[in-house]
């Protein structure tokens, strides 16, 4: 197992595409964030919806973006198997390591590892912005850090979490257009119409799923909610939230090792 | 083994050992079942029944398979943007190989210098040397070759067919697949011969090459070829057909110069050169024994030729499937 984690690390390492996820996660959280924290309101009644600059809720607002982070270790999970296939390269691997399970079962585990990565680079971004923000004259380093370090642990875990289920479509649908299709139109898409139609069904979908868990510390420094965040009173707790998408991740990943992956590779 | 894909059947029923210390050649036309026989080999397919076992075991229970088995395989992936390099090492660090012995095999097939070059960038040549180059990574016991020559240039094809023989004089497998009858009667021992999925010749290829019936072709030169074609038909030398090739030339097949040259003495036809092949020869117990199915109606033996001057004759048509 550490010599199949070591070559897929290295997979990883040596593909652009790893590389352009990073820098887009980088890219999206620091654009985004300086979008939101500045965007123009004209009206009074924006002004009051909308955090004066420096104040807390401000950051924490600001801050949120680095949630972008989690859609792309979706991308992250989904290529790590799908690409085999796209590429062909999967009769190498297959070669080294024929029993599939295997392969899929370590993949799997470094998918998560990818996850963290690109949780922390959206991580670190969110951290350059805030002391770039402070250092710009609003608010002060101990109001940015409370926010962040409410809203950074959530985010990462969601990043996790989420490359695991991308992983797990990967293997399931194979082809990485559809999976990406299929991943990212769930949450953007059917999700919200789910979510709208039927509630009780709806936040046990990943995204929402996903959601919880972002705002685990978010609702906790709430305290009973309110405020910006009022629509995530009716989210399950970040605990279900968490083993809801690892459920979704890891049953789609055996789903896949027993239908998809035990095709024959011509 | 027997594997069928829906309703058609590409490998049907076949049996075969190979042994180690000789090259094996694993030959039929295209579409015959090669390309799926050594996938399912190398649990890359499974089969409908029936199972391919190396050293006793099938492939998926090999305890270090980079090891024991290399395989050159076609449509075999590369990632465009890896280096070759990065390639093998990804292999290399599944095997738990050191990563010098990749810099070792790049060099081994001539690709030292584009070790850092993504494959991307890479000619058909470069890809198969470095497929053969990830098949050598774990110097391996067995080495399985699907179509080996394919892309490679006259000079790579002579290289590995001089490295196929080496390789087997050091007591492993090779089992080599093509349907280049010529290249393979060059580099081949024991020769495995498959037609429609079903196995159709298996053995040593001098042994089959004197139980068929195909002979020599002998070729004539000669200023009067179509009184010579006209009786060598009536004379019958020997069991094959005769041919006006071209206004001066006349083949004859299945025969040898022995039996032609007495009647053209005996008819006082001028030669102007005669030669005969046996290079052929494998080509002809080959179309002999895959005959019926594959050559879609032509007649056995070198069927572009029935089209005449007319043009040359396309590819006969086939059916969907692997070759």
């Amino acid at each position: 197992m550490t010599r199949l984690l070591r070559a897929e690390f290295l997979k990883f390492r040596t593909i652009w595409s790893t590389w352009a996820i990073l820098i887009i996660t980088m890219v999206l959280v620091g654009g985004l964030g300086v979008v939101v924290g500045f965007a123009p309101h004209r009206h009074d009644v924006e002004a009051l919806l909308y955090p004066a600059r420096g104040t807390s809720r401000w950051f924490d607002l600001v801050l949120s973006t680095m949630t972008v982070s989690v859609d792309l270790a979706l991308v992250l999970g989904v290529i790590c198997i799908t690409g085999e296939y796209r590429h062909k390269t999967v009769t190498p691997t297959l070669l080294c390591e024929p029993k599939r399970g295997n392969m899929v079962a370590t993949k799997l585990v470094s998918s998560a590892g990818g996850g963290v990565v690109v949780g922390v680079a959206g991580g670190l971004m969110g951290l350059a912005l805030g002391l770039g923000l402070v250092a710009g004259g609003f608010g002060d380093t101990g109001r940015m850090l409370t926010e962040y370090r409410h809203v950074f642990p959530g985010v990462l875990a969601a990043c996790v979490l989420y490359a695991v289920y991308g992983l797990g479509l990967g293997a399931l649908l194979k082809n990485q257009v559809v999976a990406l299709v299929v991943g990212l139109g769930v949450i953007a898409v059917v999700e919200p119409i789910i979510e709208g139609v039927v509630p009780s069904v709806g936040r046990w979908l990943p995204g929402q799923a996903a959601e919880a868990l972002e705002s685990v510390a978010v609702s906790a420094s709430r305290r009973g909610g309110g405020g910006i965040f009022s629509s995530t009173t009716h989210l399950i707790t970040w605990w279900e939230g968490a083993l809801v998408l690892l459920a979704y991740g890891v049953v789609l990943a055996v789903a896949g090792t027993f239908t998809t992956l035990r095709a024959d590779v011509t | 083994m027997t594997k069928h894909f829906g309703s058609v059947v590409a490998v049907d029923d076949l049996t075969f050992s190979v042994e180690p210390g000789i090259v094996t050649g694993f030959l039929g036309p295209n579409g015959a079942g090669k390309t799926t026989t050594l996938r399912m080999l190398l649990g890359l397919v499974s089969p409908t029944s029936g199972r391919a076992l190396v050293n006793g075991v099938v492939y998926r229970d090999l305890p270090d398979p980079t090891r024991t088995v290399g395989a050159v395989l076609e449509a075999s992936g590369f990632h465009p943007a890896r280096t070759a390099r990065n390639h093998l090492r990804t292999i290399a660090a599944v095997a738990g190989i050191d990563f010098a012995r990749v810099d070792e095999v790049l060099e081994l097939v001539g690709l030292g210098a584009d070790a850092r070059r993504t494959v991307g960038k890479f000619s058909l040549g470069m890809r198969q040397r470095l497929e053969l180059a990830r098949a050598l990574l774990g110097d391996p016991e067995v080495l399985v070759l699907d179509e080996p020559a394919n892309g490679l240039d006259p000079q790579g094809i002579a290289w590995i067919r001089g490295f196929l023989r080496w390789f087997a004089s050091s007591g492993k497998v090779v089992l080599v697949s093509s349907h280049l009858l010529a290249e393979a009667a060059q580099t081949v021992d024991d020769v495995v011969i498959l037609a429609n999925g079903r196995l159709v010749g298996h053995g040593p290829l001098q042994q089959l090459l004197q139980g068929a019936t195909a002979s020599l072709t002998v070729r004539v030169r000669t200023p009067d070829a179509r009184r010579l074609v006209s009786v060598l038909q009536a004379a019958q030398p020997g069991s094959g057909t005769v041919r006006l090739e071209g206004p001066d030339t006349v083949v004859v097949e299945g025969t040898t110069p022995e039996q032609v040259g007495p009647v053209m003495a005996e008819n006082r036809i001028v030669v102007h050169e005669m030669t005969s092949t046996r290079g052929e020869s494998l080509e002809q117990l080959f179309f002999q024994m895959t005959e019926g199915g594959q050559m879609g109606g032509h007649p056995i033996g070198e069927p572009w030729r029935s089209v005449g001057a007319e043009g040359y004759a396309p590819l006969p048509s086939r059916e969907e499937g692997t070759s």
